[in-house]
């Protein structure tokens, strides 16, 4: 008995060195950081540049953590006090709700800020909101609700890329008649039906919606009836299975010419480009007005680059903020993402993208309301349930109540 | 070491375990169902409030009918299904543990897997066949539709959990002593009165676990409401579990869910402990 007990021991202690040995490296004094990111599409891209970055700076190991749902991940993690040491975020709600609670450091004053084009300060300080003073990271790159066209369809028709949303319904009129799919709706996933409603709540709401909701001065009955009316509209216009195809489906069908138009961002690009490698497809901001003109572009941070105010590594991480900042670096991030930069000088020059090129070009740009919403508000579902039932006031009310009651239950 | 002191020393690492990762993380989790925490940050005591607001939100209460509605239909079908299964494993037929083994194979496999590739069927196969046979209710994905997106829910649970009850079944009708069909065959008692005057009765103990295992499974349903609606469309198919999960990691409302889950706990304790005293009682009849 005795003498089995102590071979247990010197195995168990054993096993103890061999596993410890496995972990460190005890002659290499590496510092690792861990980066966080919510964008799997980009994964590629940041690991050609963190081997850059890596080749650069020798004593220093980013690990890249890309986890599928990656904001719950973020707050699971976060419940159990596990925080990576930096974020590429998407600059949203759940960017606002942590910079309030006070996981990320403050950056104001960082030599960072003074490259990126104001707007997207201004947006990033919105959404964290008037209660916490401070900018909680530095904007990479906005992202842009667009719709994307087939190019081949468009000819077909003899169409030209419309500038108001009368020309927009006389398209989807159009290829209807001509038997051609107007819109490929890909709601089985219901965060894509937040495309279209973000274009067209930024350009026909006041941007202090949410402020004045908040205060309980406003509500979506008074102010969203006419984005409501035009969602309606719009699924009129869809193929014959609108709640059962989801985002692949749809980056697959536009690239292929299956439909004429499809809502999304221009984070989907390089899918339907995977998908369809010679896809013929272009971009324009869904016309919202009448008036030729007057539509902006409804954007938003979509990567904000930000730093755990815990982390023992802050020279480190502001060392690879910088590099990531850098013109050639952030020209590489763009041109690999077919994304746009927050920094001044640098463009996106892909072709398929020229048709929002110059609403950057000319600042006309509007911020997607979304991620002033309460988090966990559910609003994709929301909208979801009104595309089908079709209950305008019933939805409007909904939302009204929704936004008040997810308030009070933070 | 007396040989008592032995097997209570053996006990005491699983007791610690359980302690630390079951028991602790309860009592934690009823903790803060009475405080305001996002699950991060600092929290305050909010007493009662999050307990009230549970009953108040519609979101909840619609969660709690589908979850009945769903787990009652799905608890009847998996054990008809299971008991039927059974009956025809049992019987003296070809390949007799091949066919048990193949019918084991769904249980092995996660509820996510299965659930991907259901999810895989409902979209792209049977839309194809609809299409292609011209029928117009298959030609759409069937959980796109309000109406029918917990019907695919049910089919994909009723389809993973029957192996399991079938496996229970099976080892209650071994348990059954042939003597008895043999005495009931003599007295010219037919298949239908057999299963009802002998089989059935024979296996009500495992009956009765089996209806309290699957509709305490169907309950908790979340892997395939994640794989297979994420709770939509809109909110038809949101599961009590899975509210709570949403709600609580998703939408920094931590310890509301915490008020939710603890309501949750005893609604399910309470159906278990009425379901195994009823169908007890009616076991003992016999």
């Amino acid at each position: 008995m005795k003498k089995r007990l102590f071979w247990g021991l010197v195995m168990s202690v054993f096993t103890a060195l061999l596993l410890s040995g496995c972990s460190k490296n005890a002659n290499n004094k590496k510092v690792t950081l861990e980066l966080f990111s919510n964008k799997s599409e980009a994964v590629g891209t940041y690991q050609k540049l963190i081997k850059e970055f890596e080749q650069e700076n020798p004593d220093i190991e980013v690990k890249l953590t890309t986890p599928p749902d990656a904001e719950t991940v973020m707050k699971t993690r976060l419940t159990k006090n596990d925080i990576p040491d930096m974020f590429a975020m998407s600059g949203n709600g759940t960017f606002g709700e942590l910079a309030r609670a006070g996981v990320f450091a403050d950056f104001s004053g960082n030599q960072n800020l003074e490259k990126v084009r104001p707007v997207y300060i201004d947006s990033l300080e919105k959404v964290v909101g008037p209660t916490k003073k401070g900018t909680y990271g530095i904007p990479y790159t906005p992202n842009a609700n667009i719709v994307i066209y087939n190019k081949d369809r468009l000819k077909e028709l003899n169409g030209t890329v419309p500038q108001t949303w009368n020309e927009f319904v006389a398209l989807l009129k159009k290829a209807k008649a001509a038997k051609i799919t107007p819109i490929y709706w890909t709601l089985n996933e219901p965060w894509t039906d937040q495309s279209p409603w973000n274009s067209l709540e930024a350009n026909l709401v006041s941007q202090n919606f949410a402020k004045l909701e908040n205060e309980g001065k406003t509500s979506f009955v008074k102010t969203h009836q006419k984005v409501a009316k035009k969602m309606l509209t719009l699924i009129n216009y869809g193929h014959s299975d609108n709640f059962g195809k989801g985002y692949s489906d749809g980056n697959t069908a536009i690239g292929k010419g299956d439909s004429l138009f499809y809502f999304q961002g221009n984070w989907a690009i390089p899918e339907v480009l995977k998908a369809t490698p010679k896809a013929n497809i272009g971009v324009f901001p869904l016309p919202t007005s009448n008036v030729p003109g007057k539509t902006k572009l409804a954007s938003a941070v979509d990567i904000v680059l930000t730093m755990s105010v815990k982390t023992k590594h802050e020279k480190e991480v502001k060392k690879f903020i910088n590099f990531m900042m850098r013109k050639e670096n952030a020209q590489t991030f763009i041109d690999d993402q077919l994304a746009f930069s927050t920094i001044k000088g640098v463009d996106q020059n892909n072709e398929i993208l020229s048709g929002i090129k110059p609403y950057f070009a000319d600042d006309r740009i509007t911020a997607v309301m979304d991620s002033y919403y309460p988090q966990g508000m559910g609003t994709a579902s929301l909208i979801q349930e009104f595309l089908q039932k079709k209950n305008t006031n019933a939805f409007l009310k909904k939302l009204d109540s929704e936004w008040a009651k997810t308030l009070d239950h933070q | 070491m007396s040989r008592k002191n032995v097997f209570l020393v053996m006990t005491i690492p699983a007791l610690l375990i359980f302690l630390v990762f079951h028991t602790f993380p309860a009592i934690q989790g009823i903790f803060y169902s009475f405080t305001n925490w996002h699950g991060y940050g600092d929290w305050q005591f909010v007493g009662f409030k999050n307990f009230i607001n549970v009953f108040k939100d519609q979101q909840v209460l619609d969660s709690y009918l589908f979850t009945f509605k769903f787990a009652i239909v799905a608890t009847i079908l998996t054990n008809v299904l299971s008991l039927l299964i059974a009956l025809g494993l049992n019987a003296k037929v070809k390949f007799q543990k091949t066919l048990r083994a193949l019918y084991f194979i769904p249980y092995i496999l996660g509820m996510l897997i299965i659930s991907f590739i259901f999810s895989f069927i409902f979209s792209k196969v049977l839309p194809d066949i609809g299409q292609t046979l011209h029928i117009q209710w298959l030609s759409s994905n069937i959980l796109g539709k309000t109406s029918t997106a917990w019907l695919g829910i049910v089919i994909v649970s009723v389809w993973q959990s029957t192996a399991f009850n079938t496996i229970l079944y099976l080892s209650g009708l071994v348990t059954i002593p042939g003597e008895l069909y043999e005495a009931a065959g003599l007295d010219g008692a037919n298949s239908w009165t057999k299963f009802w005057r002998i089989t059935f009765p024979m296996i009500m103990p495992f009956f009765t676990i089996n209806m309290v295992l699957a509709m305490r499974t169907f309950l908790m349903a979340f892997d395939q409401i994640v794989a297979l609606t994420g709770g939509g469309p809109g909110r038809a198919t949101e599961s009590i579990s899975y509210v709570i999960y949403k709600g609580g990691f998703e939408g920094g409302q931590f310890a509301y869910q915490s008020a939710n889950a603890v309501i949750y706990f005893i609604v399910i304790a309470a159906i278990s402990i009425f379901q195994i005293k009823v169908l007890q009682k009616r076991g003992e009849q016999y």
